[in-house]
């Protein structure tokens, strides 16, 4: 590592170099032929002082040559890269703390960050917002389920067998590039598909819904047949079949019916069919033919609505408007986003507000990831459901009722069962079901902070931790990650014992008299402790372990605050941020993909209009649902075919 | 709701699975029925008596181990199990312990994930929270599975404990499907896991009934879902035509396993026992250990029938915060205690968290041992490689890993011993060693230098 050591003595201070820089020319740098503004010669300063001598040619390391990013076009050029090379500099993989050279500190790496985000959100916004490529993913397992039940009406969960799906991009569980196809799902598919459909055979209620005619009479079983598929068959593929299509499964049928099936059971086997093909099984848009964005026709858009707003497929109405070739007509459009919240169809909004929710906040692990220690308390299936339950049914109400988002941070109401209110001391009629209660002590309720759900799964199993809960609002609220700790920092020490201070606050205050420490724990460990009030099972309290809760806390910028109250106004006077994530977060789950810097760019822009309409929920839907990725279509590069085109040689050739 | 009780259809496949409310899920093995005789000749090419079947597990156990309370002492055939590795005591000359193995691969990234998704194939996976997700090798397992593809019914089977683990790790830049899998037959393509024992049983128990259904509709069936598929594949762009490929690939597996169910010359082996179905597990319990002792039935009961070959389980994904306060003096979840700040208090526990495991992994070894197979028994005729991808849980270092293999393969593998080998060795040179065992023609995998020396028999 020559090159390395040599440049080493160089290297004062990239900051120190930095304020230099800046204090001599305090104008444009003239660079290279052009002016580069200072701000731009900032972040690719960084590069040149901590990558590029490593990262040059003529090996450079990793087989990343980073000396070609000189100018804002070429780093522009590679955008997608730097998501990558970004997050090693964001949690300190890079540069390596291997070589004896210096580091950059953490607010140096923040704002590298913000530069390249930046730069890169700048560009893709300025030449207008492009959309991504067709939609093309399979169901996942709750999808499925949905799917099948609305085609069969039939009421027992037809997925359960099916390997659960793993999250990707924004982090939710409908992200196409974790949809993976193991092996064991076309078996799988075929069982559930087999039983669901015997089932609803047998159930005289649920096939009066798609056995829409049966032999008899004038009816011969042939021609009932075709009628039942020329039914079934457009409903399951969520667009009209051709004549060649329907062709197929009648002739199916035909060839059941010659082997020796009588006319149920050779049904029972072609709608099982049905069920198995992957044009049921798969969401598919249609490729682009030209190479401009395209708006998605009107039967791939009631799709998109329809797995977004209710996470299962279109519903006759949406089925229809498509027919007519209406649907994406404006006024159309948002007449049916708001029919889909409607009180017709909180079943299915509810699932919808589950599936957004539970993954956003993390609460999905109750019950799964977090079970508490039996020493913080009785926690049952009742508790856990209440728990589980309460943002899910607020969040319902948020939506369906356009209320502000802000409420999210602070409101008056909320949703409990009989078992989470007793847990919350509160008094009143309750069932299993959780119902509304409006908050009268609204400091120690309302708002997602103040949700046991919450609480829980921002604590250890055995006792609450400031560290994780301010974690947790930086991350999920703030969209504000902290770094993993760099690893030769001594082990945090939340636990405590012998000759160690004896607060949990004055052993995290021991803890950030370390500086490499504190950059960070100055800003997640305030934040937690003003929830110090609440249990590891969200549970209010004024003591813990025998002192009094000390919820006390000072930002990095020197605002002050004090308990939960405090803490909401802090993040009240956040809002912005906390909502432009909550939109960030719901696009990745209504696009079902990771987002680019396109998609941001969107994002931006409906955040501008949800602040100046009070951050209503219903804005922030619509603007989702009109905006350019939403409902448009580019063409994949062709680039990026060739390049998978390799991959597919599993000996799948066309026959 | 239990669909399964529904009325009997001439078409129905689940004839034998119905009315089993009653069974007891445990313990299984004694209920077993011999049916045929292992000394079977019947589908042996070539005549003769026929091998046993070699077969390959991998137990992952996530969070690393208390690293002074693991590595035996002494060396070669003359060592003493360390507390951690007690339970084994009775199995001693069955095992082979490799110490100073380390996977370098997994030296970058994070603490955790990179350690996981590498732990069988030696490689670094790449920096995603789902696009462009890529473990950039193929899993050690999947490379056996290959070899004798077509040869069981199921070419390998995927367990776990917990489902796929939620959301994405921002801190770190990885989306959590990496800490959940190890077996990739793919470098994009991680194998989904099976996490309930009831469907496993049903999935083993339906592929070891040939003469159940209506093969023949299912199988018209199945060529109308390929005729779709094919369609589609036309209709998108070549980027996702992978993922219609792979569906592809699924369905035409499970048309070419009715077809072979039908014809009995389509098994190379006939197991010794049948299913008996009264012994189908209930669902997922709510305790952990009796959740991992009934998935480790079903790694017995799958081998036992050679419904596979092959199969890897999961303890816990990665990460994996499981309580454990059900075992004596134990207090809190797995991840926390395995930063145990150098703490005796937080050691102890950790360490008999390990101990449990390997008292879990005992168990296994001793099923298989009781299962008899001619002159030898099912455990001989395997190999069981316990390890985790780290060794510290405070460290989270990839050297020296905790790996310990019962079973010798058939006579292949030279058990009875600790085999130390130089520090650094590439734990690529044990899967080297252990493919060779198996059968499968490689003389390289990953990083690896060579065949780990001392580990075969000459």
């Amino acid at each position: 590592m020559n090159p390395v050591i040599q440049t080493n003595c160089l290297r004062v201070s990239f900051a120190i170099l930095m304020l230099l820089m800046l204090a001599v020319t305090g104008t444009p740098d003239v660079h290279a032929g052009g002016a580069v503004p200072a701000a731009e010669k900032h972040g690719l300063e960084f590069l040149r002082f901590y990558c590029v001598d490593c990262h040059d040619p003529p090996r450079p390391k990793g087989g990343l040559d980073l000396s070609i990013y000189d100018s804002v076009d070429r780093l522009v050029a590679d955008a997608l890269d730097w998501e990558g090379h970004l997050q090693r500099v964001r949690d300190g993989e890079m540069p390596p703390d291997d070589e004896d050279v210096p580091l950059p500190s953490v607010d140096e790496r923040r704002d590298f960050e913000k530069w390249i985000v930046g730069t890169l959100r700048e560009a893709a916004c300025s030449d207008g917002i492009s959309p991504g490529p067709p939609m093309v993913r399979r169901l996942n397992r709750s999808e499925y389920s949905a799917s099948v039940r609305h085609l069969l009406d039939i009421h027992f969960d037809a997925g359960e067998a099916l390997p659960a799906d793993g999250a990707g991009g924004e982090g939710f569980d409908n992200a196409a590039e974790t949809l993976f196809i193991s092996p064991i799902h076309a078996e799988k598919y075929l069982e559930a598909a087999r039983s669901a459909v015997e089932y609803a055979m047998a159930d005289t209620r649920s096939n009066r819904h798609f056995l829409v005619a049966k032999p008899g009479g004038d009816l011969s079983e042939d021609d009932a047949a075709r009628r039942v598929l020329k039914h079934f068959l457009p409903r399951a593929f969520r667009r009209p079949v051709t004549a060649d299509e329907l062709g197929e499964y009648t002739g199916l049928y035909d060839r059941l019916k010659s082997s020796g099936a009588s006319w149920s059971e050779g049904m029972e086997l072609t709608l099982a069919a049905v069920l198995v093909s992957p044009h049921f099984l798969f969401i598919v848009e249609n490729e682009p033919s030209g190479t401009d964005p395209e708006p998605l026709d009107d039967y791939e858009l009631a799709t998109r609505l329809a797995y977004f707003l209710w996470g299962a497929p279109p519903d006759d109405t949406l089925m229809d408007l498509a027919g007519q070739g209406r649907l994406h007509e404006a006024e159309v459009l948002e007449q049916q986003v708001l029919r889909m919240l409607g009180d017709d169809h909180s079943r299915k909004v509810r699932q919808f507000s589950q599936n957004f929710v539970e993954q956003w906040l993390g609460t999905r692990a109750l019950g799964r990831e977090f079970r508490p220690d039996p020493s913080v308390g009785r926690y049952d299936s009742e508790l856990e459901g209440g728990m589980k339950y309460e943002p899910v049914f607020f969040f319902h109400e948020v939506l369906t009722g356009n209320r502000p988002l802000t409420d999210l941070i602070d409101s008056d109401y909320t949703y409990m069962n009989r078992r989470l209110a007793r847990h919350y001391r509160v008094e009143g009629e309750f069932r299993e079901q959780p119902k509304r209660v409006e908050i009268a002590d609204s400091s120690r309720r309302g708002g997602l902070l103040g949700m046991a759900a919450v609480l829980a799964v921002s604590s250890h199993a055995h006792r609450t931790s400031p560290v994780l809960r301010g974690k947790w609002i930086l991350e999920t609220l703030l969209g504000e990650p902290p770094p993993p700790p760099p690893p030769n920092v001594p082990e945090l020490d939340e636990s405590g014992d012998g000759d160690q201070p004896k607060t949990l606050r004055q052993r995290l205050e021991h803890h950030r008299e370390n500086p490499g420490c504190a950059t960070c724990h100055d800003r997640i460990d305030p934040l937690g402790f003003s929830l110090e009030n609440y249990d590891v099972l969200g549970r209010w309290r004024d003591e813990a372990d025998g002192l009094p809760v000390d919820t006390r806390g000072t930002l990095p910028d020197g605002t002050e605050f004090n308990g939960p109250d405090e803490l909401k106004q802090l993040l009240l006077n956040r809002s912005e941020s906390i909502i432009r994530h909550l939109t960030r977060k719901m696009m990745g789950y209504a696009l079902a993909r990771g987002l680019t810097y396109e998609d941001l760019c969107a994002v931006d822009r409906i955040v501008e209009d949800l602040k100046a309409d009070g951050y209503r929920s219903h804005r922030m839907l619509l603007g989702i649902v009109k905006s350019v990725p939403f409902r448009y279509k580019l063409r994949t590069p062709l680039a990026d075919q060739t390049q998978e085109g390799h991959e597919t040689a599993t000996g799948n050739t066309e026959q | 709701m239990n669909i399964h009780m529904t009325k009997t259809n001439p078409l129905s496949r689940r004839t034998l699975l119905k009315g089993t409310g009653a069974a007891l899920a445990l313990p299984w093995l004694e209920a077993m029925i011999p049916s045929r005789t292992s000394a079977s000749e019947s589908g042996a090419a070539g005549g003769g008596p026929q091998e046993s079947p070699k077969r390959m597990a991998v137990l992952f156990m996530p969070n690393g181990v208390r690293e002074d309370q693991w590595t035996p002492e002494g060396e070669g055939s003359d060592f003493r199990l360390s507390s951690t590795l007690s339970p084994l005591e009775s199995f001693r000359d069955r095992l082979l312990i490799p110490t100073n193995l380390w996977n370098q691969a997994s030296n970058v990234g994070d603490g955790h994930y990179v350690k996981t998704s590498g732990f069988l194939t030696c490689q670094t996976i790449s920096k995603s929270l789902g696009f462009d997700l890529n473990s950039n090798g193929i899993s050690m397992d999947q490379v056996a599975a290959r070899g004798i593809s077509g040869r069981t019914p199921l070419p390998s089977l995927e367990l776990a404990i917990s489902p796929v683990s939620i959301g994405v790790d921002t801190n770190v830049g990885y989306t959590r499907v990496y800490g959940s899998h190890i077996a990739w037959s793919r470098p994009t393509r991680p194998l989904a896991r099976e996490i309930n024992p009831r469907l496993v049983f049903e999935r083993l128990f339906r592929v070891n009934q040939p003469d159940k259904g209506n093969r023949d509709g299912e199988k018209l069936l199945l060529d109308r879902v390929l005729g779709d598929a094919r369609q589609l594949r036309r209709k998108v762009g070549a980027a996702d035509r992978v993922r219609i490929d792979d569906y592809l690939e699924s369905v035409r597996s499970l048309e070419k396993r009715i077809e072979q169910a039908s014809t009995p010359e389509g098994r190379t082996w006939q197991p010794a026992v049948d299913m008996d179905p009264a012994t189908k597990p209930d669902g997922i319990p709510r305790e952990h250990a009796e959740h991992v002792r009934l998935m480790l039935d079903m790694i017995a009961l799958a081998f036992q029938t050679d419904s596979t070959r092959i199969c890897t389980f999961m303890f816990g994904n990665a990460v994996s915060n499981t309580n454990f306060s059900f075992l004596d003096g134990v207090s809190g979840g797995h991840h926390s205690l395995s930063h145990h700040e150098r703490k005796e208090e937080n050691l102890v526990q950790y360490q008999r968290i390990a101990q449990w495991h390997v008292e879990q992994y005992a168990y296994l070894i001793g099923r298989l041992l009781e299962m008899k197979e001619g002159e030898s028994t099912v455990l001989d005729n395997s190999m069981i490689l316990f390890g985790s991808g780290l060794r510290d849980g405070n460290s989270h270092s990839p050297r020296n890993l905790p790996l310990v293999i019962a079973g010798s393969a058939g006579g292949r593998l030279r058990t009875g011993q600790h085999l130390v080998n130089p520090t650094n060795t590439p734990l690529a040179n044990l899967y080297v060693a252990m493919l060779k065992a198996f059968g499968t023609p490689v003389d390289a995998f990953a990083d690896s230098t060579e065949c780990l020396p001392g580990a075969l028999v000459s």
